[in-house]
């Protein structure tokens, strides 16, 4: 065995244990002995894809593609890279170099269907190739996982979560999968659900980001339905007794009993969520929100017990205007985490 | 043949991965120099100067003449007496020698005798000579280690007396570049202890079955030399969950590891084992069983005296005046004791490059030092973003309680 290959089989298992600088850093030595060996620069793309360097991944492979034109993984690699630095046509195009180069590797396929599916108007070439990786590799998750995504792009539900579920069959850990099964619940309101599989991908990968910002998301969403929900009840409420001239008492006890019954709500939901989604209710900018939106009502209860009767519309007129801001600045505190959240 | 751009991003790249690998920035200084980037593989070779001050290979390349670059192929006029080859480094140094101010501001000089920066080859079984009280700051880690590990190991009939035993080893666990390997052995000398550290890169092979023969050895050895400290650096790669090691040889690797580990649980005549690991939620779970790392210890950014510690290790060799360490820790909390080094090695080229700018050597001062922290931010964020997830997502059982306390006093939950 050469020091070469012996070398490449090193860097081989640092990337299965996900050593990335290390199979780097000994690729690097490699390439600067043997630049025309494709295998080491297609380890290095590996490698630099793992460490989230995506324009050096793309600069290795494509010397793997120079070096190795008739080789697939070499455009695997380079279309995956491509993809991820938002070059979708190029990585279309290397992947269905690919698939030219290499028809019966489901691999191929799979990096395909991926780049088609973030491609505008190639969906059907996404599920002809998901179709092909299935019918090449029934075991693999990953084509499972793939096909799932298809499958949700295209509106189908229930074929979606039957691909992410088998996935899961065969590899009960694969964050990906347990992160669209919960996009899957949360695209039909079921938040509860949707953040239990997001908090178990979340575990399985806690060093994807994406999985507990998805739970992050759920939170926040429960509370803006709650604030919505408190803040039209109000307003129609308020409307309609400014329209009506409704009595005084009834203004109050609906105020209270909309204030009552969509805390009531929150409640029950914040009971249905998993225990360790439960800290990220009491955060500032989550209570700054609800305080926005109750405080607003709480308002509009005070103004109607203790104004004038011959002030009373305009007074409820006001609050109208109030109860709509309240909502409008409480989201605009929910946005402005969501976008510190996706900046962290 | 001039070497092409993308071997030289791959090797510079390499070099930032690992700023301690003296060959490979050797490499990397050869090759800017063929590439005709004489500034560059200066800097390069200044840097590995700074780690080894006699690197002979380094010298003779500040000797060598640039090839020029393509599109400066034409003759250069005369170079200026500040261009690096012809600098007389030697007698720079012997200018210097007796004029040194004090090195530190408020405290006595470096130790520069050196002692406890030796590198243990694969398989070599050492005798430490650090103890915990080597162990900068850190009190509330030295603590722990004496509640959990030493003092058991160090009582043996208070030990029988209350009947506990000596089976499992302990796990330390904490972002990268934070001194887990230095506790390690300040453990083995504190025990008395040979150490044998072993680290992913000693064990992987790439023959099927070699790299479960290697972990085998590796025990066989760690039970003659007892009573010997084994520390198994990077555990997470030799034992990750092997539900992410589907299809990968390493798996039967964690299966050898787990076999040996319950051999040393059954025959423990003075093997002490030790982890240590960044990813501790990477480590298959079978590890952490009783009997095997059971004990987990968190190890965190060093405190203030820890980093004033890390400050004056790495500047004992080189030349630096008036330098008030007590003020660079305190402007580097969050920082890990790799990022002082790192802080330490940028202004040692800062000092460097303007040494050759000026045509007149100059020692490190605290403003090299400064500007240096300015430029070297903390490396530990991504380290504690998911560090945050495990804490608030992943933190089954409490495993995890002493890292969500920590987050949550520093306001990162």
């Amino acid at each position: 065995m050469t020091e070469l290959t012996q070398g490449l089989a090193r860097a081989r298992a640092m990337l299965d244990v996900s050593r990335y600088d290390q199979a780097a850093s000994l690729l690097a030595n490699i390439v600067a002995a043997d630049p025309e060996d494709s295998r080491a620069w297609c380890l290095l793309a590996r490698a630099h894809a793992g460490k989230g360097q995506y324009e050096d991944a793309a600069a290795a492979a494509n010397r793997a593609v120079i070096l190795a034109p008739a080789d697939d993984w070499p455009h695997r690699l380079a279309s995956n890279a491509f993809l991820h630095l938002g070059n979708t046509m190029v990585a279309l195009r290397a992947a269905n170099e690919a698939c030219r180069l290499a028809p019966h590797e489901w691999r191929a396929h799979i990096c395909l269907a991926q780049a088609a599916l973030a491609t505008r108007g190639q969906f059907d070439t996404a599920e002809r190739a998901a179709a092909n990786a299935r019918a090449m590799a029934p075991n693999e998750p990953d084509v499972h996982f793939v096909s799932g995504q298809v499958s949700l792009a295209h509106g189908d539900r229930k074929a979606a979560r039957a691909h992410q579920e088998r996935a899961l069959a065969l590899d009960p850990a694969h964050g990906g999968a347990l992160n669209e099964l919960g996009r899957i619940k949360l695209s039909r309101a079921h938040t509860a659900s949707a953040a239990r599989h997001f908090l178990q991908a979340a575990r399985s990968a806690p060093q994807v980001s994406s999985y507990s910002r998805n739970i992050e998301v759920v939170v926040r969403r429960t509370v803006a339905l709650v604030i919505y929900v408190a803040s039209v009840a109000s307003f129609v409420l308020t409307y309609l007794a400014m329209m009506n001239r409704l009595p005084r008492v009834a203004v109050v006890a609906g105020l209270a009993g909309v204030a009552v019954v969509t805390a009531g709500y929150g409640a029950w939901q914040l009971r249905r969520m998993p225990p360790e989604t439960r800290p990220l209710f009491r955060r500032r900018h989550i209570v700054q929100a609800l305080g926005v939106c109750y405080g607003a009502i709480g308002v509009g209860v005070l103004v109607a017990a203790v104004t004038p009767g011959a002030a009373l519309p305009g007074a409820l007129f006001a609050v109208t205007i109030f109860i709509i801001a309240s909502r409008f600045v409480a989201y605009a505190m929910l946005r402005r985490e969501a976008a510190n959240a996706g900046g962290r | 043949m001039q070497p092409e751009q993308p071997v030289l991003d791959s090797l510079r790249k390499a070099v930032e991965a690992m700023p301690d690998d003296v060959p490979l920035r050797l490499h990397l200084a050869t090759m800017l120099l063929k590439a005709g980037l004489r500034d560059e593989a200066i800097r390069q070779v200044g840097a590995i100067l700074q780690r080894e001050p006699g690197n002979a290979s380094a010298m003779a390349l500040l000797q060598e003449p640039a090839v020029p670059r393509p599109q400066e192929a034409a003759p250069q006029p005369e170079p200026s007496p500040a261009a690096g080859a012809e600098y007389d480094w030697s007698r720079a140094e012997s200018e210097v020698g007796d004029v040194l101010p004090p090195m530190f501001v408020g405290g006595s000089s470096a130790d520069t005798s050196g002692s406890g920066d030796r590198e243990a080859a694969a398989f070599d079984v050492e005798r430490s000579v650090l103890r915990l009280a080597d162990v900068a700051g850190m009190a509330e880690v030295k603590h722990r280690l004496e509640a959990a590990f030493l003092a058991p190991m160090r009582n043996p009939e208070l030990r029988r007396l209350y009947g506990k035993s000596l089976r499992g080893g302990l796990l330390m666990y904490g972002p990268p570049g934070c001194g887990k390997t230095f506790i390690a052995r300040a453990v083995a000398g504190e025990l008395g202890a040979r150490f044998l550290p072993v680290s992913f890169a000693d064990i992987i092979d790439m023959f099927v079955g070699q790299s479960e023969r290697n972990i085998h050895e590796l025990f066989s050895l760690a039970r003659r030399s007892a009573p010997c400290v084994l520390f198994l650096d990077e555990v997470d790669a030799i034992g990750q969950k092997r539900s992410q090691l589907r299809n990968t040889p390493m798996r039967s690797a964690v299966n050898q590891l787990l076999l040996e580990l319950d051999d040393v649980a059954a025959s423990n005549d003075g093997v002490f084992l030790l982890a240590a690991t960044n990813h501790p939620w990477d480590v298959d779970s079978a590890l952490r069983r009783p009997g095997r790392f059971d004990r987990v210890l968190l190890v965190l950014p060093p405190d203030e005296s820890a980093r004033e510690a890390v400050f004056r290790y790495h500047l004992r060799q080189r030349p630096v005046a008036g330098v008030d360490l007590a003020r660079l820790a305190s402007l580097t909390e969050g920082y890990s004791g790799a990022d002082i080094a790192h802080i330490c090695e940028t202004s040692a080229e800062r000092a460097l490059m303007d040494s050759v700018a000026q045509g007149t050597p100059r020692l490190i001062g605290q403003p090299d030092l400064e500007a240096a922290i300015g430029e070297v931010r903390p490396s530990l964020g991504p380290w504690f973003d998911t560090a945050r997830n495990v804490a608030l997502f992943a933190n089954e059982g409490g495993a995890y309680d002493d890292l969500a306390a920590y987050l949550k006093k520093r306001r990162m939950l």
